[in-house]
């Protein structure tokens, strides 16, 4: 269900290190706007800022200049503890390294969100996403005993768990197999479309990127 | 909106680390144990000194009341009884103060039985029994000595006294039906009599009564008893504070007890420095960890809780074993620390607050080393923490790569075992100079505090502190305020003889003295009255040092005036000679011991200074009639006999003369002390033989062991502190030193994996180890045996410029640190091998699967 309706925004973004010579310019002036609803694929060499940006709209790095407004929340104005709760409430992350805690079950990293907010899981909803990620027989197991595709369809089920307002996804397929970069894939753009979400998603897959609704090209810090 | 803190799942979180990571946990509780042990002892050993002091000086003052008032009416007393600051108060009526004079300076009260203020000043009886019948009648020890009094139940007691308020001596005869020891440094004491005896011997003389108050608030008794006064509207009273409550002595105690509560600053940074080089142990870890949740959405609030709950839940179960522990090295080192007790000082002042304190800076301290890994974590941004995936523990930022793009071309170099190994230590720079500092300060803290300990001679000590290894003093000498009673024949002439033929005797002398009055004329007392009427370089005239001695004053001024003074003659023989002219100056003349041996000479003796207070060398003096000449004037350096003289004897000159001459002069005299010198390899035996032949005598013995104990407990007491702190510190640098080795490895999983896969084999991976283990071995030992040494040798040149001890021979010794070299070498060769085995446990495969 897409609408017209700008769910991301980002307004002459920059984020430099470094100063003089050995300055190095992550992003350089990037303006972009993303729809609800839309899956958008952003693509480019490595070192081209992707991670960057997506850090940005994650509210899990701070620009050197310019405004990422997500769901009409401007991240700059936020302090360090609501930037928090903002990430728990409003982003679903998926890292290629899946980021699962590993003292903790499948089902508590599912909830680990819910359970940072102290909010009542939707358990029906919750129950449908195990079904549709076939999770339902390893929602006992810690993440070191599952595949690693296991491991990602578990970060997309927590990804999914709080009802966010946009999945951030960096590589999710970074780690697994072509037969499984295709079931993730799909499993995401499904999910998404299902449960009326808004997702991002970096790739060096052209397969992958031809699954989005936009393409964002990135090279040397801007958007080609 | 953007509100909200859950911290329940903190609790779950926590509960889960300590499952999963149970190996890493044991060792942090481990320590938890350990710093709550140093805490618990620290405090506990500082409050048991803190009670000692105050246990010795209300011991001194002989009561635990807090302020004595004397001369009181009923009216008074009452008055006193019923003020709302007093919470309880004992009385003593007592109706007279012996007389005799061998009591010397003694004030020992005639008084009905009090068993309240018998308990309070420890007088109860504790032989015998208290006075039931009329004529009975229960002294203390010293009292019973001094009159020559035996120790026997129904003896016959004859005293004198004076009735409160003055007035004509009166005397008594009673029955002895009890008696107690006192402490041998106490002037009061009381004789108790029965309440019916008291009526009939104090009968028509005024109420003096002697009331002793307990406080509610023990703080300042000078100020209360001041107010109390005040407000009751009683004038003129005398009235003395127990020294327990003294203000001064009390901050005396109190910087005692500080050296020990100083500890704990020590024990604090070690304690996070011990607890953080664990935690590092899992640095990557942590990071890993911190980075991802805060990713996810954990507020920077809920991960300060998550390092709380984590911090209690390290802290609980250590919290029991580190009381138990620090109690029981407490009890262990406290009889050493709080000396002359007879209980056990831990168990004696036990107190429960060093637990509760020890147990609140045990969290705040584990607190703060779990918090140390989030402060590390809370600098960066989560996209920046969750960059770090390298092997080294330090985030890498692109701010920080950005510097470093320059790369000097050296051309085609080929890598061989031994330049990977120096190359790998390189990487971990940081935590090899951490764990090289604490290991240089603590070995630094140790080879000092030894060189110091085998410094102090403790041969030197006792030749200089005690006059000989034993000397036995007769009971009405026994303690420094007791009037030696020259009639007393307890130490019986053939005692010395029987000691003399045991094989370790080396050498043995008798003292014996007698109190003569005697003349000088104008011109030998010029000297003397010159020396005493002469201002100082204080300004000072001399006499007046000695304002606060009336009798010393009185004699002085007969002499000065009239020539009449006391000469105490001192008959000495073999050994008590030799003391006599080597342990004292010499002022004028010398000594020849042929000369000496003739009977016509005697060895004049002054006072404490290297000035002229005895008549002049060459002079002639009559003792009983009989004519010698001063041989030579010493200084009167140390005594040879125990004891006090009488009142009268205050201001003295002391003559020696030969033991011969004395018997001639005094037929009927008695011995003093007996000094002996023994072979201390045959101490043991010696005193066994001591003690069987001194079987049923009250003769008092000093003996060489209790210098030699003093002299032990005093070096404990100056080297545990530093002792402790200096090992504890060798712990860490010896911790920080394995993990450094430890991390150097277990990072490097992947490494060691690629390696492998290049075609290196697990022997020349061994070998890449154990040279990087030898590597950071001999960087070690390279810093630390020049860094100690010097460090060492520059304290000890310190130490001999400032510290005047005359009981120290100067040992440069850096025994700690050559042991602590085989042990690192040993962790240094071990710890790569062991943990290579570890690591490569799995395939090649494996290992580089799990790592990506």
């Amino acid at each position: 269900m897409k609408t017209n309706t700008n769910i991301i925004t980002v307004h002459g973004l920059k984020k430099y290190y470094g100063s003089g010579p050995r300055q190095v310019k992550a992003l350089d002036g990037i303006d972009l706007t993303i729809k609800q609803g839309e899956f958008t694929a952003i693509t480019g060499a490595s070192g081209s800022g992707k991670t960057t940006l997506l850090n940005m709209m994650g509210g899990l790095d701070v620009p050197t200049e310019g405004e990422v407004i997500v769901d009409g929340i401007d991240l700059s104005r936020l302090r360090e503890e609501q930037l928090a709760v903002f990430r728990r409430k409003k982003v679903g992350f998926i890292f290629q390294n899946y980021n699962l805690v590993p003292t903790l079950t499948v089902e508590e990293n599912i909830l680990f969100p819910l359970d940072l907010d102290g909010a009542a899981p939707d358990m029906r909803y919750l129950e449908e996403i195990i079904e549709l990620l076939g999770l339902p027989d390893k929602l006992n197991a810690y993440p070191e005993a599952l595949s690693g595709g296991q491991q990602q369809r578990t970060a997309i089920a927590r990804a999914l768990a709080a009802k966010p307002a946009i999945l951030l996804a960096d590589e999710p397929t970074g780690n697994l197999d072509s037969q499984n970069s295709q079931n993730v894939a799909g499993l995401l753009k499904m999910t998404t479309k299902l449960f009326h979400r808004t997702l991002v998603m970096i790739t060096h897959n052209p397969e992958l990127a031809q699954l989005a609704d936009t393409v964002v090209k990135m090279k040397d810090g801007r958007i080609v | 909106m953007l509100q909200n803190n859950n911290l329940k799942i903190c609790r779950k979180l926590v509960r889960r680390e300590l499952q999963f990571h149970k190996g890493q946990c044991l060792l942090l509780v481990t320590a938890v144990t350990l710093v709550c042990m140093l805490y618990t002892f620290s405090f506990a050993m500082g409050s048991h000194v803190y009670d000692g002091f105050l246990y010795s000086y209300r011991l001194m003052y002989g009561s635990g009341s807090h302020i004595i008032c004397y001369d009181l009416s009923t009216e008074q007393a009452a008055l006193l009884e019923s003020h709302n600051a007093v919470k309880d108060t004992v009385l003593l009526s007592p109706i007279g103060t012996l007389s005799d004079e061998m009591l010397g300076n003694r004030n020992v009260k005639l008084a009905e039985f009090s068993e309240k203020w018998a308990r309070e000043t420890d007088s109860v009886p504790l032989y015998g029994q208290a006075p039931a019948e009329e004529d009975e009648i229960a002294l203390d020890e010293i009292t019973l000595n001094s009159l020559l009094i035996p120790h026997e139940i129904g003896a016959e007691v004859f005293l004198t006294w004076v009735p409160e308020g003055g007035g004509e001596e009166r005397a008594g005869v009673f029955r002895l039906c009890g008696w107690w020891k006192n402490n041998t440094g106490e002037t009061d004491s009381c004789a108790w009599i029965t309440k019916e005896a008291a009526e009939e011997l104090g009968g028509g003389t005024p109420e003096h009564k002697t009331l002793g108050l307990t406080l509610y608030l023990p703080g300042d008794p000078e100020r209360q008893a001041k107010d109390l006064f005040s407000d009751t509207g009683i004038q003129n009273i005398t009235y003395t504070t127990n020294l327990a409550g003294n203000r001064a002595r009390m901050a005396y105690a109190g910087g005692k007890a500080m050296e020990f509560y100083r500890l704990n600053l020590i024990v604090v940074l070690c304690g996070i420095l011990m607890l953080y080089t664990i935690l590092r142990l899992s640095d990557r870890r942590n990071i890993q960890f911190y980075a991802g949740v805060k990713a996810l959405g954990m507020t920077p609030r809920q991960i300060r809780v998550l390092a709380v709950y984590r911090a209690a839940a390290l802290c609980l179960p250590g919290l029991l074993p580190g009381w138990i522990l620090g109690f029981s090295l407490c009890a262990l080192l406290a009889p050493y620390v709080v000396v002359g007790l007879g209980a056990n000082p831990a168990l004696f002042f036990f107190r429960l607050w060093p637990f509760g304190l020890g147990a609140l800076l045990t969290w705040l301290t584990v607190l703060t080393a779990c918090l140390l890994p989030i402060r590390s974590v809370a600098k960066y941004t989560p996209a920046e923490a969750m960059r770090f995936t390298g092997g080294n523990t330090k985030i890498k930022t692109m701010r920080s790569m950005a510097g470093r793009s320059k790369t000097k071309n050296r051309g085609l170099r080929r890598t061989t075992i031994r330049r990977m190994a120096f190359t790998e230590l390189s990487r971990h720079k940081g935590q090899s100079l951490l764990a090289a500092l604490s290991l240089l300060l603590s070995l630094i803290i140790l080879c000092c505090v030894w060189t110091k300990g085998v410094s102090y001679d403790e041969e030197k000590y006792l030749e200089g502190a005690a006059l000989c290894d034993y000397r036995l003093s007769d009971p009405s000498a026994a303690a420094d305020t007791q009037r030696y009673n020259p009639k007393s024949r307890s130490i019986a002439p053939e005692i010395p003889e029987t000691l003399s033929g045991h094989p370790a005797v080396e050498n043995i002398g008798i003292v014996c003295t007698m109190e003569v009055p005697m003349y000088a004329g104008a011109q030998e007392r010029a000297p003397i009255i010159e020396t005493f009427e002469e201002t100082d370089e204080r300004g000072v005239i001399r006499k007046e040092y000695m304002a606060d001695a009336p009798d010393w004053i009185a004699g002085y001024e007969k002499m000065r005036e009239s020539g009449e003074y006391i000469g105490i003659v001192t008959g000495v023989d073999k050994l008590a000679l030799e003391k006599a002219v080597t342990q004292n100056i010499f002022i004028e003349g010398t000594f020849s011991e042929e000369d000496f041996d003739t009977g016509k000479y005697v060895i004049a003796s002054g006072a404490a200074s290297l000035l002229k207070t005895t008549p002049p060398a060459g002079t002639k003096v009559m003792i009983c009639g009989r004519e010698f000449e001063i041989m030579a004037c010493v200084l009167f350096e140390s005594s040879l006999a125990s004891g006090a003289d009488s009142r009268q004897a205050q201001f003295n000159v002391t003559y020696y003369v030969p033991i011969g001459v004395f018997e001639e002069l005094f037929p009927e005299h008695g011995i003093r002390n007996v000094l002996i010198d023994i072979d201390r390899s045959r101490q043991d035996e010696f005193e066994a033989f001591l003690a069987d032949t001194l079987r049923g005598t009250e003769i008092h013995i000093t003996s060489v062991r209790d210098h030699q104990l003093n002299f032990r407990n005093a070096l404990f007491r100056i080297c545990m502190i530093p002792l402790f702190v200096g090992g504890v510190m060798l712990v860490i640098g010896t911790l920080n030193f394995t993990n450094v080795l430890m991390m150097g490895i277990l990072v490097r999983k992947r490494d060691f994996a690629v390696y492998e896969s290049l075609g290196m084999t697990k022997r020349q991976l061994g070998k890449l180890l154990l040279w990087e283990g030898l590597s950071c071995f001999g960087i070690m030992t390279g810093l630390l045996v020049p860094g100690v040494a010097a460090a060492v040798w520059l304290w000890g040149k310190w130490q001999l410029a400032h510290m005047n001890t005359w009981c120290v021979t100067w040992r440069f010794s850096l025994l700690p640190l050559w042991i602590s070299l085989p042990v690192l070498l040993i962790i240094a060769l071990a710890v790569p091998l062991y943990f290579m085995k570890f690591v490569t446990k799995e395939s090649v495969t494996e290992r580089l699967r799990s790592a990506e």
